[in-house]
Protein backbone atom coordinates (compact mmCIF):
# COMPACT_ATOMS: atom_id res chain seq x y z
CA UNK A 1 0.00 0.00 0.00
CA UNK A 2 2.81 1.96 0.45
CA UNK A 3 3.20 4.79 -2.28
CA UNK A 4 6.30 4.54 -4.36
CA UNK A 5 6.69 8.51 -5.45
CA UNK A 6 8.53 7.84 -8.71
CA UNK A 7 8.66 10.93 -10.94
CA UNK A 8 7.47 10.39 -14.21
CA UNK A 9 9.78 13.35 -15.50
CA UNK A 10 12.98 11.08 -14.67
CA UNK A 11 11.42 8.03 -16.30
CA UNK A 12 14.50 5.90 -18.21
CA UNK A 13 13.80 5.87 -21.96
CA UNK A 14 14.95 3.48 -24.17
CA UNK A 15 17.60 5.04 -25.68
CA UNK A 16 19.65 2.40 -27.60
CA UNK A 17 21.62 3.09 -30.49
CA UNK A 18 21.60 6.35 -29.87
CA UNK A 19 25.30 7.47 -30.17
CA UNK A 20 25.28 4.50 -32.90
CA UNK A 21 23.20 6.56 -35.45
CA UNK A 22 24.64 9.77 -34.68
CA UNK A 23 27.79 8.08 -35.65
CA UNK A 24 26.95 5.99 -38.99
CA UNK A 25 26.62 9.33 -41.28
CA UNK A 26 29.76 9.87 -40.38
CA UNK A 27 31.53 6.67 -40.96
CA UNK A 28 29.41 6.85 -44.13
CA UNK A 29 30.67 9.98 -45.10
CA UNK A 30 34.63 8.53 -44.53
CA UNK A 31 34.63 5.64 -46.81
CA UNK A 32 32.44 7.42 -49.31
CA UNK A 33 35.41 9.87 -49.54
CA UNK A 34 37.80 6.70 -49.43
CA UNK A 35 36.36 5.40 -52.23
CA UNK A 36 36.29 9.02 -54.45
CA UNK A 37 39.67 9.35 -53.44
CA UNK A 38 40.64 5.92 -55.33
CA UNK A 39 38.53 6.44 -58.04
CA UNK A 40 39.89 9.74 -58.82
CA UNK A 41 43.34 8.35 -59.34
CA UNK A 42 42.73 5.42 -60.55
CA UNK A 43 40.61 6.95 -63.14
CA UNK A 44 43.11 9.86 -63.44
CA UNK A 45 40.33 12.61 -63.49
CA UNK A 46 41.83 15.96 -63.95
CA UNK A 47 41.41 18.23 -60.35
CA UNK A 48 39.57 20.68 -62.99
CA UNK A 49 36.37 18.25 -62.65
CA UNK A 50 36.74 16.28 -59.61
CA UNK A 51 40.02 16.91 -57.33
CA UNK A 52 40.65 14.45 -54.81
CA UNK A 53 39.30 14.25 -51.32
CA UNK A 54 42.63 14.35 -49.76
CA UNK A 55 43.20 17.48 -51.88
CA UNK A 56 40.08 19.13 -50.07
CA UNK A 57 40.68 18.64 -46.78
CA UNK A 58 44.39 19.69 -47.41
CA UNK A 59 42.72 22.82 -48.70
CA UNK A 60 40.52 23.07 -45.46
CA UNK A 61 43.47 22.74 -43.07
CA UNK A 62 45.63 25.53 -44.87
CA UNK A 63 42.82 27.88 -43.65
CA UNK A 64 40.48 26.31 -41.00
CA UNK A 65 40.11 30.21 -39.74
CA UNK A 66 37.86 31.10 -42.85
CA UNK A 67 35.82 27.98 -43.12
CA UNK A 68 34.89 27.73 -39.74
CA UNK A 69 34.19 31.26 -39.48
CA UNK A 70 31.79 30.86 -42.54
CA UNK A 71 30.19 27.46 -41.06
CA UNK A 72 29.46 29.28 -37.67
CA UNK A 73 27.88 32.18 -39.55
CA UNK A 74 25.97 30.02 -42.04
CA UNK A 75 25.16 28.12 -39.22
CA UNK A 76 23.45 30.95 -37.11
CA UNK A 77 21.58 31.88 -40.31
CA UNK A 78 20.16 28.04 -40.15
CA UNK A 79 19.25 28.11 -37.18
CA UNK A 80 17.69 31.11 -36.84
CA UNK A 81 15.66 30.80 -39.90
CA UNK A 82 14.52 26.75 -39.00
CA UNK A 83 14.00 27.83 -35.35
CA UNK A 84 11.37 30.95 -36.51
CA UNK A 85 10.30 28.91 -39.43
CA UNK A 86 9.61 25.70 -37.12
CA UNK A 87 7.82 27.82 -34.60
CA UNK A 88 5.80 30.13 -37.36
CA UNK A 89 4.90 26.87 -39.13
CA UNK A 90 3.36 25.40 -36.30
CA UNK A 91 1.81 28.56 -34.88
CA UNK A 92 0.05 28.73 -38.09
CA UNK A 93 -1.20 24.62 -37.92
CA UNK A 94 -2.97 25.39 -34.24
CA UNK A 95 -4.31 28.89 -35.84
CA UNK A 96 -5.72 26.65 -39.06
CA UNK A 97 -6.94 23.89 -37.19
CA UNK A 98 -8.87 26.02 -34.64
CA UNK A 99 -10.11 28.23 -37.05
CA UNK A 100 -10.87 26.44 -40.29
CA UNK A 101 -12.70 29.56 -42.30
CA UNK A 102 -9.25 30.98 -42.04
CA UNK A 103 -7.31 27.96 -43.07
CA UNK A 104 -10.08 28.06 -45.84
CA UNK A 105 -8.82 31.48 -46.48
CA UNK A 106 -5.07 31.72 -46.31
CA UNK A 107 -3.87 28.04 -46.89
CA UNK A 108 -4.22 28.17 -50.58
CA UNK A 109 -1.93 31.58 -50.56
CA UNK A 110 0.44 29.74 -48.05
CA UNK A 111 1.21 26.90 -51.22
CA UNK A 112 1.32 29.99 -53.82
CA UNK A 113 4.40 31.98 -51.93
CA UNK A 114 5.88 28.74 -51.91
CA UNK A 115 5.87 28.62 -56.02
CA UNK A 116 7.74 31.67 -55.78
CA UNK A 117 11.18 30.90 -56.35
CA UNK A 118 12.92 31.44 -53.43
CA UNK A 119 15.88 33.21 -55.59
CA UNK A 120 13.21 36.03 -57.05
CA UNK A 121 12.23 36.51 -53.37
CA UNK A 122 15.87 36.56 -51.91
CA UNK A 123 16.74 39.71 -53.80
CA UNK A 124 13.72 41.71 -52.44
CA UNK A 125 14.72 40.46 -48.87
CA UNK A 126 17.90 41.79 -49.51
CA UNK A 127 16.68 45.21 -50.47
CA UNK A 128 14.88 45.21 -47.33
CA UNK A 129 16.73 43.95 -44.83
CA UNK A 130 20.29 44.65 -46.34
CA UNK A 131 23.34 42.58 -46.16
CA UNK A 132 22.73 41.00 -42.84
CA UNK A 133 22.35 38.08 -41.08
CA UNK A 134 18.75 38.81 -40.67
CA UNK A 135 18.27 39.25 -44.16
CA UNK A 136 19.61 35.36 -44.60
CA UNK A 137 17.55 34.58 -41.26
CA UNK A 138 14.08 35.22 -43.05
CA UNK A 139 14.95 33.52 -46.40
CA UNK A 140 15.61 30.61 -44.27
CA UNK A 141 12.31 31.09 -42.43
CA UNK A 142 11.20 31.53 -45.67
CA UNK A 143 12.08 28.16 -47.39
CA UNK A 144 11.39 26.25 -44.37
CA UNK A 145 7.70 27.05 -42.04
CA UNK A 146 5.21 25.68 -44.99
CA UNK A 147 6.17 21.37 -44.53
CA UNK A 148 6.05 22.10 -40.76
CA UNK A 149 2.55 23.82 -41.19
CA UNK A 150 1.39 21.11 -43.69
CA UNK A 151 2.99 17.86 -41.60
CA UNK A 152 1.63 19.59 -37.76
CA UNK A 153 -1.90 19.67 -39.95
CA UNK A 154 -1.55 16.26 -40.80
CA UNK A 155 -1.11 15.02 -37.13
CA UNK A 156 -3.64 16.60 -36.08
CA UNK A 157 -6.21 14.96 -38.39
CA UNK A 158 -4.39 11.78 -37.14
CA UNK A 159 -6.10 12.76 -33.58
CA UNK A 160 -8.71 9.56 -32.58
CA UNK A 161 -12.55 12.18 -32.26
CA UNK A 162 -13.24 9.08 -29.55
CA UNK A 163 -10.29 10.43 -27.46
CA UNK A 164 -11.50 14.38 -27.96
CA UNK A 165 -14.92 13.38 -27.04
CA UNK A 166 -13.56 11.77 -24.05
CA UNK A 167 -11.64 14.66 -22.90
CA UNK A 168 -14.26 16.44 -24.09
CA UNK A 169 -16.06 14.48 -21.37
CA UNK A 170 -13.90 15.44 -18.51
CA UNK A 171 -14.67 18.89 -18.98
CA UNK A 172 -11.52 19.65 -21.14
CA UNK A 173 -11.59 23.48 -22.98
CA UNK A 174 -9.83 23.57 -26.07
CA UNK A 175 -6.33 25.28 -25.03
CA UNK A 176 -6.34 22.06 -22.65
CA UNK A 177 -7.23 19.33 -25.88
CA UNK A 178 -4.82 21.07 -27.82
CA UNK A 179 -1.93 20.47 -24.91
CA UNK A 180 -2.58 17.62 -23.99
CA UNK A 181 -3.56 15.62 -26.86
CA UNK A 182 -3.00 17.22 -30.50
CA UNK A 183 0.13 18.61 -30.18
CA UNK A 184 1.93 15.50 -28.81
CA UNK A 185 -0.15 13.26 -31.13
CA UNK A 186 0.97 15.67 -33.69
CA UNK A 187 5.17 15.35 -33.11
CA UNK A 188 5.74 12.29 -34.76
CA UNK A 189 4.67 14.17 -38.04
CA UNK A 190 5.90 17.34 -37.13
CA UNK A 191 9.57 15.69 -36.42
CA UNK A 192 9.37 14.44 -40.23
CA UNK A 193 8.96 18.26 -41.32
CA UNK A 194 11.32 19.28 -39.22
CA UNK A 195 14.23 17.25 -40.70
CA UNK A 196 12.93 18.30 -44.19
CA UNK A 197 12.78 22.27 -42.70
CA UNK A 198 16.31 21.92 -41.48
CA UNK A 199 17.88 20.95 -44.37
CA UNK A 200 16.23 23.60 -46.70
CA UNK A 201 16.70 26.18 -43.88
CA UNK A 202 20.45 25.73 -44.82
CA UNK A 203 19.76 25.94 -48.87
CA UNK A 204 18.08 29.44 -47.59
CA UNK A 205 20.75 31.12 -46.21
CA UNK A 206 23.81 29.88 -48.27
CA UNK A 207 21.19 30.96 -51.00
CA UNK A 208 20.68 34.01 -49.04
CA UNK A 209 24.81 34.79 -48.93
CA UNK A 210 24.76 34.91 -52.86
CA UNK A 211 22.82 38.28 -52.92
CA UNK A 212 26.03 39.72 -51.05
CA UNK A 213 28.01 39.25 -47.76
CA UNK A 214 31.51 39.13 -46.80
CA UNK A 215 31.10 35.96 -44.41
CA UNK A 216 29.36 32.54 -44.88
CA UNK A 217 29.57 29.72 -46.58
CA UNK A 218 27.68 30.56 -49.57
CA UNK A 219 30.54 33.79 -49.67
CA UNK A 220 33.18 31.13 -49.88
CA UNK A 221 31.38 29.09 -52.73
CA UNK A 222 31.19 32.41 -54.63
CA UNK A 223 34.69 33.14 -54.04
CA UNK A 224 35.87 30.13 -55.27
CA UNK A 225 33.93 29.93 -58.16
CA UNK A 226 34.85 33.88 -59.47
CA UNK A 227 38.76 32.92 -58.91
CA UNK A 228 38.20 29.13 -60.65
CA UNK A 229 39.20 27.32 -57.43
CA UNK A 230 37.85 24.22 -58.01
CA UNK A 231 39.53 22.67 -54.68
CA UNK A 232 38.16 25.69 -52.81
CA UNK A 233 34.25 25.02 -54.12
CA UNK A 234 34.90 21.58 -53.34
CA UNK A 235 36.03 22.22 -49.92
CA UNK A 236 32.78 24.72 -48.99
CA UNK A 237 30.93 21.92 -50.58
CA UNK A 238 32.17 19.50 -48.19
CA UNK A 239 31.53 22.22 -45.04
CA UNK A 240 28.35 22.70 -46.36
CA UNK A 241 27.70 18.94 -46.65
CA UNK A 242 28.65 18.55 -42.87
CA UNK A 243 26.94 21.39 -41.32
CA UNK A 244 23.75 20.36 -43.51
CA UNK A 245 24.43 16.47 -41.69
CA UNK A 246 25.29 17.62 -38.36
CA UNK A 247 21.89 19.53 -38.00
CA UNK A 248 19.99 16.50 -39.65
CA UNK A 249 21.53 14.76 -36.65
CA UNK A 250 20.58 17.41 -34.50
CA UNK A 251 16.84 17.05 -35.06
CA UNK A 252 17.13 13.36 -35.18
CA UNK A 253 18.45 12.83 -31.69
CA UNK A 254 15.40 15.45 -30.48
CA UNK A 255 12.92 13.34 -32.13
CA UNK A 256 14.50 9.41 -30.78
CA UNK A 257 14.73 11.83 -27.22
CA UNK A 258 11.19 12.98 -27.47
CA UNK A 259 9.09 10.74 -29.45
CA UNK A 260 9.63 8.08 -27.55
CA UNK A 261 6.63 5.56 -28.40
CA UNK A 262 7.30 6.03 -32.10
CA UNK A 263 4.30 6.24 -34.36
CA UNK A 264 1.64 4.44 -32.44
CA UNK A 265 -1.76 5.51 -32.76
CA UNK B 1 -12.10 -10.09 0.75
CA UNK B 2 -8.59 -10.87 -1.00
CA UNK B 3 -10.28 -10.81 -4.39
CA UNK B 4 -9.69 -7.29 -4.98
CA UNK B 5 -6.36 -7.39 -4.43
CA UNK B 6 -5.64 -10.69 -6.46
CA UNK B 7 -3.10 -10.81 -8.89
CA UNK B 8 -4.86 -10.74 -11.96
CA UNK B 9 -2.64 -11.97 -14.57
CA UNK B 10 -3.72 -11.72 -18.07
CA UNK B 11 -1.54 -14.31 -19.61
CA UNK B 12 -3.98 -18.12 -19.22
CA UNK B 13 -5.52 -20.48 -21.33
CA UNK B 14 -8.74 -19.46 -23.52
CA UNK B 15 -10.20 -22.70 -22.48
CA UNK B 16 -12.40 -20.45 -20.78
CA UNK B 17 -13.70 -18.57 -24.17
CA UNK B 18 -16.34 -22.12 -24.44
CA UNK B 19 -18.34 -20.07 -22.16
CA UNK B 20 -18.25 -16.95 -24.46
CA UNK B 21 -19.38 -19.55 -27.77
CA UNK B 22 -21.85 -21.18 -25.73
CA UNK B 23 -23.99 -17.47 -25.56
CA UNK B 24 -23.10 -17.38 -29.27
CA UNK B 25 -24.79 -20.83 -29.68
CA UNK B 26 -27.64 -20.07 -28.00
CA UNK B 27 -28.65 -16.80 -29.59
CA UNK B 28 -27.74 -18.55 -33.05
CA UNK B 29 -30.10 -21.58 -32.71
CA UNK B 30 -32.94 -20.22 -31.25
CA UNK B 31 -35.84 -19.70 -33.46
CA UNK B 32 -38.30 -17.11 -34.34
CA UNK B 33 -41.02 -19.47 -32.75
CA UNK B 34 -39.58 -19.39 -29.28
CA UNK B 35 -40.20 -15.47 -29.67
CA UNK B 36 -43.50 -15.47 -30.10
CA UNK B 37 -44.64 -17.19 -27.46
CA UNK B 38 -42.71 -16.08 -24.95
CA UNK B 39 -43.34 -12.69 -25.77
CA UNK B 40 -46.35 -13.09 -23.15
CA UNK B 41 -44.12 -13.26 -20.29
CA UNK B 42 -41.76 -10.54 -21.09
CA UNK B 43 -44.72 -8.07 -20.67
CA UNK B 44 -45.29 -9.37 -17.49
CA UNK B 45 -42.26 -8.76 -16.15
CA UNK B 46 -42.23 -5.16 -17.71
CA UNK B 47 -43.97 -2.94 -15.74
CA UNK B 48 -41.20 -3.23 -12.51
CA UNK B 49 -40.23 0.25 -13.52
CA UNK B 50 -38.08 2.17 -10.72
CA UNK B 51 -40.38 4.68 -8.63
CA UNK B 52 -40.48 3.54 -5.32
CA UNK B 53 -38.69 5.77 -2.39
CA UNK B 54 -34.95 7.18 -3.44
CA UNK B 55 -34.76 9.70 -5.83
CA UNK B 56 -33.41 8.99 -8.90
CA UNK B 57 -30.00 10.19 -9.44
CA UNK B 58 -30.43 10.69 -12.95
CA UNK B 59 -33.82 10.40 -15.11
CA UNK B 60 -34.60 10.20 -18.87
CA UNK B 61 -37.63 10.85 -20.28
CA UNK B 62 -38.77 11.04 -24.01
CA UNK B 63 -35.48 11.32 -24.65
CA UNK B 64 -34.96 10.47 -28.79
CA UNK B 65 -31.95 11.18 -31.48
CA UNK B 66 -32.31 11.40 -34.87
CA UNK B 67 -29.51 11.62 -37.18
CA UNK B 68 -30.44 12.30 -40.46
CA UNK B 69 -33.22 10.12 -41.82
CA UNK B 70 -31.40 7.35 -39.05
CA UNK B 71 -33.83 7.63 -35.72
CA UNK B 72 -31.19 5.80 -33.38
CA UNK B 73 -33.24 6.78 -30.02
CA UNK B 74 -37.12 7.05 -29.61
CA UNK B 75 -39.24 7.84 -26.30
CA UNK B 76 -36.19 6.59 -24.30
CA UNK B 77 -37.27 6.56 -20.49
CA UNK B 78 -34.29 5.40 -17.80
CA UNK B 79 -33.99 6.38 -14.26
CA UNK B 80 -30.86 5.07 -12.65
CA UNK B 81 -30.94 5.13 -8.55
CA UNK B 82 -27.86 6.39 -6.35
CA UNK B 83 -25.42 3.35 -6.03
CA UNK B 84 -26.82 1.44 -8.73
CA UNK B 85 -25.20 -0.83 -11.20
CA UNK B 86 -27.66 -1.14 -14.18
CA UNK B 87 -26.71 -2.84 -17.22
CA UNK B 88 -27.59 -2.22 -20.90
CA UNK B 89 -28.04 -5.18 -23.10
CA UNK B 90 -29.31 -5.14 -26.58
CA UNK B 91 -29.05 -5.90 -30.29
CA UNK B 92 -25.82 -3.90 -32.23
CA UNK B 93 -26.54 -0.49 -33.67
CA UNK B 94 -29.54 -0.38 -31.15
CA UNK B 95 -28.65 3.58 -29.90
CA UNK B 96 -26.48 2.22 -26.79
CA UNK B 97 -23.62 4.34 -27.77
CA UNK B 98 -26.00 7.25 -28.61
CA UNK B 99 -27.48 6.65 -25.11
CA UNK B 100 -23.88 6.99 -23.41
CA UNK B 101 -22.69 10.40 -25.34
CA UNK B 102 -25.83 11.69 -24.58
CA UNK B 103 -25.52 10.56 -21.25
CA UNK B 104 -21.75 11.75 -20.91
CA UNK B 105 -22.62 15.49 -22.72
CA UNK B 106 -21.50 14.93 -25.93
CA UNK B 107 -24.51 15.04 -27.76
CA UNK B 108 -27.75 16.51 -27.56
CA UNK B 109 -30.98 14.45 -27.99
CA UNK B 110 -34.17 15.94 -30.07
CA UNK B 111 -36.35 18.80 -28.45
CA UNK B 112 -38.95 17.81 -26.19
CA UNK B 113 -36.95 15.13 -23.87
CA UNK B 114 -36.77 15.55 -20.11
CA UNK B 115 -33.26 15.15 -18.54
CA UNK B 116 -32.89 15.38 -14.84
CA UNK B 117 -29.65 15.15 -13.11
CA UNK B 118 -30.47 14.86 -9.13
CA UNK B 119 -34.30 15.84 -10.17
CA UNK B 120 -32.64 19.15 -11.90
CA UNK B 121 -33.50 19.65 -15.32
CA UNK B 122 -30.61 19.64 -17.69
CA UNK B 123 -29.58 19.59 -21.34
CA UNK B 124 -26.87 17.24 -22.27
CA UNK B 125 -24.26 19.65 -22.20
CA UNK B 126 -24.49 20.48 -18.53
CA UNK B 127 -23.64 17.05 -18.04
CA UNK B 128 -20.07 17.54 -19.72
CA UNK B 129 -17.45 17.33 -16.95
CA UNK B 130 -20.28 15.71 -14.62
CA UNK B 131 -19.93 12.04 -15.60
CA UNK B 132 -17.52 10.02 -16.08
CA UNK B 133 -17.13 8.29 -19.52
CA UNK B 134 -15.56 5.34 -20.46
CA UNK B 135 -15.35 4.48 -23.95
CA UNK B 136 -15.30 1.16 -25.69
CA UNK B 137 -11.30 1.63 -26.21
CA UNK B 138 -9.28 2.41 -23.48
CA UNK B 139 -7.70 5.46 -25.61
CA UNK B 140 -4.90 5.72 -23.55
CA UNK B 141 -2.12 8.47 -24.38
CA UNK B 142 0.69 6.86 -25.67
CA UNK B 143 2.98 9.52 -24.73
CA UNK B 144 1.99 9.33 -21.48
CA UNK B 145 2.98 6.40 -18.54
CA UNK B 146 0.30 4.35 -16.55
CA UNK B 147 0.06 7.07 -14.02
CA UNK B 148 -0.35 10.20 -16.01
CA UNK B 149 -2.82 8.37 -18.34
CA UNK B 150 -4.97 7.59 -15.19
CA UNK B 151 -4.69 11.50 -13.44
CA UNK B 152 -5.88 12.98 -16.77
CA UNK B 153 -8.89 14.10 -16.01
CA UNK B 154 -7.64 14.69 -12.39
CA UNK B 155 -5.31 17.51 -14.68
CA UNK B 156 -8.14 18.85 -16.49
CA UNK B 157 -9.76 19.28 -13.48
CA UNK B 158 -6.89 21.60 -12.52
CA UNK B 159 -5.52 19.73 -9.60
CA UNK B 160 -1.80 19.57 -9.33
CA UNK B 161 0.04 16.99 -10.92
CA UNK B 162 1.97 15.87 -7.90
CA UNK B 163 -1.39 15.56 -5.71
CA UNK B 164 -2.89 13.63 -8.89
CA UNK B 165 -0.01 11.48 -8.93
CA UNK B 166 -0.18 10.29 -5.13
CA UNK B 167 -3.56 9.91 -5.58
CA UNK B 168 -3.33 7.55 -7.99
CA UNK B 169 -0.47 5.66 -6.65
CA UNK B 170 -2.56 5.05 -4.15
CA UNK B 171 -5.25 3.38 -5.97
CA UNK B 172 -2.55 1.33 -8.15
CA UNK B 173 -2.84 -1.93 -6.05
CA UNK B 174 -6.32 -1.92 -5.96
CA UNK B 175 -6.07 -2.29 -9.93
CA UNK B 176 -3.89 -4.70 -10.35
CA UNK B 177 -1.32 -2.02 -11.71
CA UNK B 178 1.30 -1.97 -7.99
CA UNK B 179 4.78 -1.65 -10.12
CA UNK B 180 3.52 -0.84 -13.23
CA UNK B 181 3.54 3.15 -12.81
CA UNK B 182 6.02 4.09 -14.77
CA UNK B 183 5.28 1.49 -18.19
CA UNK B 184 4.11 2.90 -20.93
CA UNK B 185 1.20 1.80 -22.74
CA UNK B 186 2.83 -0.22 -25.62
CA UNK B 187 4.34 -2.09 -22.61
CA UNK B 188 1.01 -3.45 -21.24
CA UNK B 189 -1.11 -6.15 -21.94
CA UNK B 190 -4.97 -5.43 -23.14
CA UNK B 191 -5.98 -6.42 -19.72
CA UNK B 192 -3.88 -4.17 -17.60
CA UNK B 193 -4.35 -0.84 -20.65
CA UNK B 194 -8.28 -1.72 -19.87
CA UNK B 195 -7.85 -1.53 -15.93
CA UNK B 196 -5.36 2.35 -16.42
CA UNK B 197 -8.20 3.67 -18.65
CA UNK B 198 -10.79 2.36 -15.31
CA UNK B 199 -8.64 3.71 -13.25
CA UNK B 200 -8.65 7.11 -15.38
CA UNK B 201 -12.38 6.55 -14.58
CA UNK B 202 -12.77 5.89 -11.15
CA UNK B 203 -10.27 8.79 -10.27
CA UNK B 204 -12.68 11.41 -12.11
CA UNK B 205 -15.04 11.19 -8.99
CA UNK B 206 -18.34 11.55 -10.38
CA UNK B 207 -21.95 10.40 -9.52
CA UNK B 208 -22.24 8.50 -12.37
CA UNK B 209 -19.95 6.31 -13.95
CA UNK B 210 -20.70 5.11 -17.54
CA UNK B 211 -18.94 2.10 -19.07
CA UNK B 212 -19.60 1.35 -22.72
CA UNK B 213 -18.76 -2.27 -22.99
CA UNK B 214 -15.08 -1.71 -21.29
CA UNK B 215 -14.38 -5.76 -21.38
CA UNK B 216 -15.24 -6.59 -25.11
CA UNK B 217 -11.96 -6.48 -26.26
CA UNK B 218 -10.82 -8.76 -24.12
CA UNK B 219 -10.33 -12.74 -24.16
CA UNK B 220 -13.13 -14.96 -21.86
CA UNK B 221 -10.56 -15.26 -18.97
CA UNK B 222 -9.61 -12.22 -18.74
CA UNK B 223 -12.77 -10.76 -18.86
CA UNK B 224 -14.15 -12.63 -15.98
CA UNK B 225 -11.25 -12.31 -13.81
CA UNK B 226 -11.95 -7.84 -14.35
CA UNK B 227 -15.86 -8.79 -13.71
CA UNK B 228 -15.05 -10.01 -10.29
CA UNK B 229 -12.65 -7.11 -9.72
CA UNK B 230 -15.27 -4.22 -11.01
CA UNK B 231 -17.79 -5.87 -8.16
CA UNK B 232 -15.22 -6.08 -5.71
CA UNK B 233 -14.44 -1.90 -6.58
CA UNK B 234 -17.59 -1.04 -7.03
CA UNK B 235 -19.08 -2.29 -3.85
CA UNK B 236 -15.91 -0.66 -1.96
CA UNK B 237 -16.50 2.59 -3.35
CA UNK B 238 -20.44 2.46 -3.86
CA UNK B 239 -21.02 4.24 -7.18
CA UNK B 240 -23.22 4.53 -9.58
CA UNK B 241 -22.51 2.77 -13.28
CA UNK B 242 -24.23 2.47 -16.21
CA UNK B 243 -22.80 -0.49 -18.13
CA UNK B 244 -23.29 -1.03 -21.58
CA UNK B 245 -22.52 -4.64 -22.68
CA UNK B 246 -23.76 -7.40 -25.45
CA UNK B 247 -22.59 -10.19 -23.30
CA UNK B 248 -25.97 -11.33 -21.37
CA UNK B 249 -23.53 -13.37 -18.35
CA UNK B 250 -21.58 -10.08 -17.60
CA UNK B 251 -24.88 -7.92 -17.49
CA UNK B 252 -26.29 -10.57 -15.08
CA UNK B 253 -23.69 -11.05 -13.11
CA UNK B 254 -23.20 -7.13 -12.59
CA UNK B 255 -26.06 -6.17 -12.08
CA UNK B 256 -29.02 -4.89 -9.90
CA UNK B 257 -31.07 -4.37 -12.85
CA UNK B 258 -30.57 -5.34 -16.70
CA UNK B 259 -32.37 -2.90 -19.78
CA UNK B 260 -33.08 -4.37 -22.72
CA UNK B 261 -32.85 -2.21 -25.70
CA UNK B 262 -35.07 -2.65 -28.51
CA UNK B 263 -33.72 -2.45 -31.94
CA UNK B 264 -33.10 0.53 -33.87
CA UNK B 265 -34.86 2.88 -32.94
CA UNK B 266 -33.61 2.09 -29.31
CA UNK B 267 -35.92 2.07 -26.56
CA UNK B 268 -36.00 -0.21 -23.23
CA UNK B 269 -38.08 -3.25 -24.25
CA UNK B 270 -37.58 -5.14 -20.64
CA UNK B 271 -36.36 -3.90 -17.58
CA UNK B 272 -35.18 -6.97 -15.39
CA UNK B 273 -33.97 -6.67 -11.53
CA UNK B 274 -31.55 -9.22 -10.96
CA UNK B 275 -32.22 -10.21 -7.16
CA UNK B 276 -29.24 -12.56 -7.02
CA UNK B 277 -27.48 -11.92 -3.57
CA UNK B 278 -24.42 -9.94 -3.25
CA UNK B 279 -21.42 -10.08 -3.14
CA UNK B 280 -21.62 -12.40 -6.11
CA UNK B 281 -19.51 -15.45 -6.45
CA UNK B 282 -18.12 -16.67 -9.95
CA UNK B 283 -20.16 -19.83 -9.89
CA UNK B 284 -23.25 -18.39 -9.18
CA UNK B 285 -23.77 -18.19 -13.12
CA UNK B 286 -24.46 -21.74 -12.83
CA UNK B 287 -27.63 -21.51 -10.27
CA UNK B 288 -30.79 -21.98 -11.32
CA UNK B 289 -31.94 -18.19 -10.74
CA UNK B 290 -28.81 -17.18 -13.22
CA UNK B 291 -30.11 -19.46 -16.19
CA UNK B 292 -33.63 -18.28 -15.46
CA UNK B 293 -33.04 -14.64 -15.65
CA UNK B 294 -30.50 -15.35 -18.64
CA UNK B 295 -33.31 -17.42 -20.43
CA UNK B 296 -35.50 -14.12 -20.14
CA UNK B 297 -33.36 -12.05 -21.04
CA UNK B 298 -32.00 -14.12 -24.06
CA UNK B 299 -35.35 -14.55 -25.64
CA UNK B 300 -35.70 -10.65 -25.54
CA UNK B 301 -32.96 -10.13 -27.40
CA UNK B 302 -32.99 -12.04 -30.00
CA UNK B 303 -36.41 -11.36 -30.76
CA UNK B 304 -34.81 -7.83 -31.25
CA UNK B 305 -31.69 -9.35 -32.94
CA UNK B 306 -34.17 -11.13 -35.67
CA UNK B 307 -35.73 -7.44 -36.18
CA UNK B 308 -32.74 -5.44 -36.65
CA UNK B 309 -31.47 -8.30 -39.24
CA UNK B 310 -34.24 -7.99 -41.05
CA UNK B 311 -34.66 -4.97 -41.53
CA UNK B 312 -30.70 -4.02 -42.34
CA UNK B 313 -30.08 -7.81 -43.46
CA UNK B 314 -31.92 -7.82 -46.70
Amino acid sequence: MTGVSTSAATLPVASTGRVHAAVKPVLWLALGLLAIEVLVMALEIRPYYLPRPSAIAANIMATPGAYLAGLWRTFLETALGFVAGSLFGVLMAVIFHRWVTLRELFFPLFVVSQTIPVIAFGAVVVLWFGNTLFAKAVISFYISFLPVTVNTLLGFSSVDPRQVQLMRSFGANDVQILRRLYLPAALPQLFVALKLASSLALVGAIVGEWFGDTTGLGVLLLQAMYNENVVGIWATIVVSACLGMGLYSLVSLAERKIVFWGGEQ
Amino acid sequence: MTQGTMALSDEGSRGAAADATGLIDRLGFSSGKVTMSTNVKLEAVEPAVTGEGEKPLIELRNVSKTFGAVKALSDLEVSIRPGELVTVVGPSGCGKSTLFNILAGLEEPDPGNVLRLKGVSSTASDLLGKVSFMPQRDLLLPWRNVIDNAILALEIEGMPRSEARRQAMEMLPEFGLAGFEAQYPNQLSGGMRQRVALMRTFLFKRDLMLLDEPFGALDALTRTMMQRWLLDVWQKHKRTVLFITHDVDEAIFLGDRVLVMTARPGRIKLEQVVDLPRPRKADIVTSPEFIALKKTLLEAIEEESMKSFQVSGH
